[in-house]
């Protein structure tokens, strides 16, 4: 995003809407400190600016830039997954998708989240980890396009430095590896220069209890009391 | 992905604070899902006690100018639509004739999971998974004030800013705006549609009262 110095009348009226808190006033005027800004389009969307002075440089739609809106703006698809979001249908639909069956546990760690934002490369440090301890990767969330080993968890070199206000790592794990998985990632995600909000999807067992909660309480991650719940209502259902 | 996983607020907060959405699936009923959506749609709007609604698909939410009618043509192959409630009756009351209507869409509800559980086994529905929030790690010394977080994280999608939300305390405190007008300014960036102005401008009007306690205590 950028501020057309031609028009900007100096208001401000912009810079308190920006999640980023980029937009500072330089000789008088509007300004954006590209660096940091993640092209949410927040401040053009609000139609805030009596000038309309607000616009999108054609530098912000090439490669690598453009991943940034295509994280942060919620209106923009991503080109690898055809959709607009940061991840997946996730759990929403697993009542007739059955992606997390039981005896499975599903994993997001959504990185910048809520209100930092992150470079990728705080993504890419803990991606290296999870690569060691064979989870499985969600080949459907847009950050598997940006990785360029598999293997190793490296990002494709001119995408790590790029900003986004959030990104989620998707994947999946046996229920026996969560004590592994959660012991190694904890002092690797208390590294990262950002916040990381951390969510995890389980199947309700066949009584309705969520047998999940006393071992992540023993872990050191008690799970919040609020979270979501997937009524069970889509049809066909898998593994009722 | 998960944007109404991570709120944050107390039990008591959170009590008056429920996000539903009905989500098709790309891989199994996306296809021929308008009729579908604008029927749960149409029961949505007939509870009554929806505060808000939309999806980012719509560009807008219905407290940002989203009409009924233009959002209903919006939903043909759409990935789904989103809502927030208040009141727990009214999300027992949507559910139950969602399960009258039998649409086959999938149906989520966000909230405190016990409540939610406690609403299905009165209607009889058997809830089929669980996202469960293990809180925020990393550098949490960057975070603002958790009042500040209670109001931003009701945007899932990050696009309330922190500065706004401040700017916002402060014009309530100084009565220079209501609680329920800062709550629709709060609101206007978020086009998903789950940012609860109710819930919103109860925090507001907390910030107020603490802060007049504060003032002649």
């Amino acid at each position: 995003m950028r501020i057309d110095a031609e028009k900007c009348m100096g208001c401000m009226e912009c810079a308190e809407f920006c999640p980023m808190d980029c937009i500072v006033e330089r000789e008088g005027f509007g300004y954006i400190d590209e660096d940091e800004c993640v092209e949410c389009g927040v401040c053009l969307r609000v139609g805030v600016c009596p000038n309309d002075a607000l616009f999108i440089p054609k530098e912000s739609l090439c490669y690598p830039r453009l991943i940034r809106a295509q994280f942060s703006d919620p209106g923009v698809a991503h080109p690898s997954t055809n959709q607009a979001g940061r991840g997946t249908e996730e759990m929403k639909t697993n009542d007739v998708t059955g992606r997390f069956r039981r005896g499975e546990f599903g994993m997001a760690l959504e990185f910048g989240r809520p209100g930092i934002g992150t470079r990728l490369t705080e993504i890419e440090k803990v991606l290296q980890t999870l690569m060691a301890m064979q989870v499985e990767l969600e080949e459907n969330n847009p950050v598997f396009a940006l990785v360029a080993d598999k293997t190793t968890g490296r990002l494709k070199p001119e995408v790590r430095n790029e900003k986004v206000l959030s990104a989620i790592l998707e994947f999946k794990i046996r229920q026996e590896q969560l004590e592994e998985v959660v012991g190694r990632l904890r002092p690797v995600l208390a590294e990262v220069d950002t916040v990381v909000s951390w969510g995890l999807a389980t199947r309700f067992a066949e009584n309705g209890s969520l047998p999940a909660l006393s071992r992540l309480e023993a872990l050191g991650v008690p799970a919040r009391p609020n979270g979501k719940v997937n009524m069970g209502m889509g049809r066909p259902i898998v593994e009722p | 992905m998960s944007h109404s996983l991570h709120r944050h607020g107390t039990r008591e907060q959170l009590q008056q604070d429920y996000t539903f959405y009905a989500r098709t699936s790309r891989y199994v009923n996306r296809e021929g899902c308008g009729p579908k959506l604008r029927r749960i749609l149409q029961i949505l709007l007939e509870e009554g006690q929806v505060n808000n609604f939309g999806s980012s698909h719509a560009g807008k939410s219905y407290v940002a100018g989203l009409k009924p009618e233009e959002y209903a043509l919006t939903l043909d192959k759409a990935y789904g639509l989103a809502a927030c409630f208040s009141e727990k009756a009214a999300v027992r009351s949507l559910l139950a004739k969602l399960k009258e209507a039998d649409t086959g869409i999938s149906i989520v509800v966000s909230g405190l999971i016990d409540e939610i559980a406690a609403i299905a086994k009165g209607l009889d529905l058997t809830p089929h998974t669980v996202f469960l929030s293990l809180g925020v790690h990393g550098k949490r010394a960057s975070l603002p004030e958790e009042r500040v977080i209670e109001v931003t994280t009701m945007c899932g999608h990050g696009q309330v800013a922190t500065r706004l939300t401040r700017a916002a305390m402060e014009r309530v405190r100084a009565g220079k705006m209501t609680p329920e007008a800062a709550a629709h300014l709060l609101a206007q960036p978020c086009p998903c549609g789950i940012f609860n102005t109710t819930r919103c401008a109860r925090i507001l009007e907390a910030v107020r009262e603490a802060s007049a306690e504060a003032d002649h205590p």
